[in-house]
């Protein structure tokens, strides 16, 4: 017979003894995971320099002509509007798609016949770059702010959208099932055992869509509008050979795309939601 | 069998079950009758894939049976309810709630003070003092089924189920949780229903073994375990009763 | 790395959001949109035009300029756009009732059943055809087969390529025409991405300036009085406000006139312009507006229908237009006063 615990163990009860991952004991400061991407960065500007020199073109700008360009911006009080001016859009663009996308999505996820009547319309829609859709924002809203913002409402929409419906199908049910055990109903089985279950694959879906946005943001400046970093970015060939301030306004919209990404990610480090990702080194 | 019988805590009557299948019907359940008294502690045995997770879902009203009652307190089950609580195999703990929120779920209508010593009071009582804010993906396999019990017993229910609860923990850890759930059942004395694969548990656990036959199932046999607690793995009783089940179920003790 | 407990999700995301969403809102509002600024005292009517930064438009901006010197303020608001699809677009959303617009693309829209009406002329001249300074394109024959950039489908442009090929027995399928925005030409034809590149000023003059760049034809020289911009409006703002419609016609006249009176004018329209309308480098400009003198032509605007007429024969032979609308649907002559009667703008340039 199988070895077995002495014969008074069953009914004692003790304490059991932590088991601790060590993962979770406290990490030293990781200088690296900052130096490495520093190093990258350092070659990348260093092989493009190069290119430019070689390549003997003088349109092309080099790293320091844009980050003359870039000063140049500052000096004329430029570079805070238009990043100002862009993030503006891009924040209530991303918003308004947040507040109308996810309650929608989830409701989409739950309810089969909800995602029968309407996927197939979200999915024709889904592919039609913001793009296209500038002249109908420019006969619906004008020229203005509205404009962009609808555009980047229409990039973000749909991927949040179907990322919140997929949080909903791909919940495990269980949790359903002992929330309703529990006699939760409605209303607050909702707001209490669904929503943050599927919190962790919304937060996902909302980083991917935050960086949609961002990326539309050149195009959805395109329209006639007076400020912005995409704007900068087309404005910049009417001014002659200003290609410098092209690459600026590129970077400028990577480096800030970086940050977006960076915060996001950030909140994925909360407890309520920290569950849902599976394990990182 | 008399609906009003008030010892009676759960009374299953000709339940059938049959799910749609892509020729024919499965028929899973086959008259299933049985009855268990208040504060018991029953354990339903079967070969695997009879349809003992199945028997525990419509008792605990998440499946609806295609014919029969199940009547609990007297009553004919329609639903969850609270008042009958489901510990589930794997993942019941909620992953966003940590610890004390787990335990205290059942409790939200609970004034906070009261809520909160009922809370402590539970989550002593199976040892997890210290981890009150501990999230689950931070525990181990038999730390959150501990959690899962506590949040179960804490919402003071009539009757607890539990499929196969210890089934994804190892062999060390499944005995140390049988002990500490015999040691709370005793302080408690609620009625269980306790569905597991594993013989052995169930003579170390139960006050009766049901034991069902392959599918479609119906209740085979039922086994009195009436030994005292702590039970004596090596006594000659807790032998006899072992291979009389093992017997029932065709089986031989020897392996190969 | 587990967040300070005081922040839960919900407080940080909820906090946050409605904090940044405020802020960024109202740093918008102060840096750009200079809503608290500006104080609202508009009871006149006031009227957006649209323009792109070329020459064919310089007038617009220095009505603009010039008014707000004598005045303090102007009577317009004028909107600057990188391409003709966004400048026509938000001509039919109303958002400009008035703007420049390519003169084939006001006789389209006018076919198209669209209320437009010119009501005078952007400058006359002004255009040519560039190729590189190394190319075997010498002659008009040697576009054969060639790849030429116009500015897009209703350019005055194309018609005159239409007609120079027409006239040595080629036809617009001997070469290969492609649309582009203007101020993208220039390094269009610096990588040969394309052959040749027609459309107006200051865009044909910078390949010039930088060396690259040889001309084919000069407008002028191939089609006398060239036009390829006009000044138009609704009809809903001729119907509405014509006190402001007329205002402005004069203003543009007398801009015009001004231009063409003196080269110091000229110099100093390209400075302020340059740096404060069309966000172009000064020396572009000052090139395309002195060498030669008479490059570009701010004189004798008022629509005739003789050029029209042309304008509308050639559209319709080309494939371009359908030619059923004439000079009495599209143009409002009304306005312009006669060229011999228009007043020069009474402005002389600060000395620098």
């Amino acid at each position: 017979m199988i070895a077995t615990p002495p014969p008074q163990t069953i009914g004692n009860g003790r304490a059991a003894d932590p088991i601790r991952p060590p993962a979770l004991q406290r990490k030293r400061v990781d200088w690296l995971q900052f130096a490495l991407p520093c190093g990258v960065g350092m070659l990348f500007l260093l092989a493009w320099d190069l290119s430019v020199r070689f390549s003997g073109s003088d349109l092309f700008p080099k790293p320091i002509d844009v980050a003359r360009g870039i000063v140049e911006l500052i000096q004329h009080g430029l570079l805070l509007k238009y990043i100002v001016a862009s993030l503006f859009r891009v924040s209530w663009g991303f918003a308004l798609a947040t507040v109308l996308g996810v309650p929608f999505g989830l409701l989409l996820g739950w309810y089969t016949r909800a995602s029968q009547a309407f996927n197939p319309l979200i999915q024709i829609f889904r592919p039609i770059s913001p793009i296209a859709w500038i002249p109908v924002a420019i006969l619906w809203f004008g020229v203005s702010d509205a404009a962009p913002i609808f555009l980047i409402f229409l990039a973000s929409v749909f991927p949040i959208t179907v990322s919140s419906m997929a949080a909903v199908r791909n919940m495990q049910p269980v949790y359903v099932r002992a929330a309703q055990n529990f006699g939760l109903t409605g209303w607050e089985l909702f707001r209490q055992v669904i929503f943050r279950a599927c919190l962790p694959q919304i937060i996902t879906g909302l980083r991917i869509a935050l960086g949609i946005a961002w990326l539309v943001v050149v195009a959805a400046e395109m329209i006639a509008v007076n400020s912005g970093l995409g704007y900068l970015i087309i404005d910049a060939r009417n001014a002659g050979k200003r290609y410098d301030l092209v690459v600026a306004g590129m970077l400028m919209i990577g480096l800030i795309g970086l940050v977006l990404d960076f915060l996001v990610r950030k909140l994925e480090n909360f407890d309520e939601v920290r569950w849902g990702y599976a394990n990182r080194s | 069998m008399n609906p009003a019988d008030d010892s009676a805590a759960v009374v299953l009557r000709n339940l059938w079950m049959a799910f749609p299948g892509k020729q024919t019907a499965v028929h899973v359940l086959e008259d299933v009758n049985a009855r268990i008294v208040r504060g018991e502690f029953v354990c339903i045995v079967g070969p695997s894939g009879c349809g003992k997770s199945t028997l525990l879902n419509i008792i605990g009203g998440f499946l609806r049976a295609t014919a029969g009652q199940v009547l609990v307190e007297g009553s004919l089950v329609a639903g969850p309810d609270p008042r009958r609580i489901f510990v589930f195999q794997e993942n019941g703990v909620f992953p966003w709630l940590n610890v004390s929120e787990n335990i205290g779920f059942g409790l939200r209508r609970t004034a906070s003070a009261e809520k909160e010593r009922i809370v402590r009071h539970y989550t002593e009582m199976v040892g997890l003092t210290g981890f009150e804010s501990a999230y689950p993906a931070e525990l181990s396999g038999g730390m959150r089924q501990r959690v899962e019990i506590a949040r179960a017993l804490a919402a003071n229910p009539d009757i607890i189920y539990m499929d196969e609860p210890f089934g994804a923990l190892d062999f060390i850890t499944r005995l140390k949780m049988r002990a500490d759930l015999v040691r709370i059942w005793e302080r408690e004395r609620k009625t269980v229903l306790f569905v597991t694969h594993d013989i052995e548990e169930a003579v170390q656990l139960a006050d009766r073994v049901l034991i069902m036959s392959r599918r479609p199932a119906t209740i085979q046999e039922v086994i009195e375990i009436n030994l005292p607690r702590p039970r004596d793995l090596d006594s000659p009783g807790y032998l006899e009763k072992r291979d009389r089940i093992f017997a029932s179920m065709g089986m031989s003790l020897g392996v190969g | 790395m587990r967040a300070v407990p005081f922040f839960s999700l919900r407080r940080t995301v909820g906090g946050f959001v409605i904090l940044w969403l405020v802020a960024v809102t109202f740093l918008h509002a102060e840096l750009n949109l200079h809503l608290f600024a500006r104080a609202a005292t508009r009871s006149q009517y006031r009227f957006r035009i649209g323009f792109l930064p070329v020459t064919c438009h310089l007038t617009c901006p220095v009505t603009d300029f010039i008014n707000r010197q004598q005045s303090g303020t102007s009577m317009f608001d004028p909107v600057r756009f990188s391409g003709w699809p966004e400048l026509k677009e938000a001509y039919l959303s109303g958002y400009t009732p008035a703007t420049f617009i390519l003169a084939p693309m006001a006789i389209a829209l006018r076919e198209q059943g669209v209320p437009i009406k010119i009501v005078y002329l952007g400058h006359r001249d002004g255009s040519a055809l560039m190729v590189r300074k190394d190319s075997s394109i010498h002659r008009i024959e040697d576009l054969r087969g060639k790849t030429i950039a116009v500015p897009g489908r209703y350019a005055n442009q194309r018609l005159i390529i239409y007609r120079e090929l027409k006239a040595r027995g080629m036809s617009l399928d001997d070469v290969n025409i492609v649309e582009m925005a203007p101020p993208d030409m220039p390094t269009a034809l610096y990588s040969r991405a394309v052959d040749a590149i027609t459309s107006g000023e200051p865009f044909m003059g910078q390949t010039e300036l930088d060396g690259y760049g040889r001309c084919l034809y000069q407008a002028k020289d191939v089609w006398p009085g060239f036009i390829s911009c006009v000044l138009a409006v609704s009809e809903d703002m001729i119907k509405n406000h014509r006190p402001q419609v007329q205002e402005l016609v004069n203003g543009i006249a007398a801009s015009g006139k001004w231009l063409d009176e003196s080269m110091d004018h000229r110099m100093d329209a390209a400075q302020f312009v340059s740096t404060l309308y069309y966000n172009q480098n000064p020396r572009l400009l000052t090139y395309v507006l002195s060498k030669p003198p008479d490059r570009v032509k701010y004189s004798n605007l008022k629509p005739l229908r003789a050029n029209f007429e042309e304008i509308e024969m050639l559209g319709k032979a080309a494939g371009m237009l359908k030619g059923t609308a004439h000079f009495e649907d599209y143009v409002d002559t009304s306005f312009a006063p006669d060229d011999d009667k228009v007043v020069a703008q009474k402005y002389e340039p600060k000395p620098r």
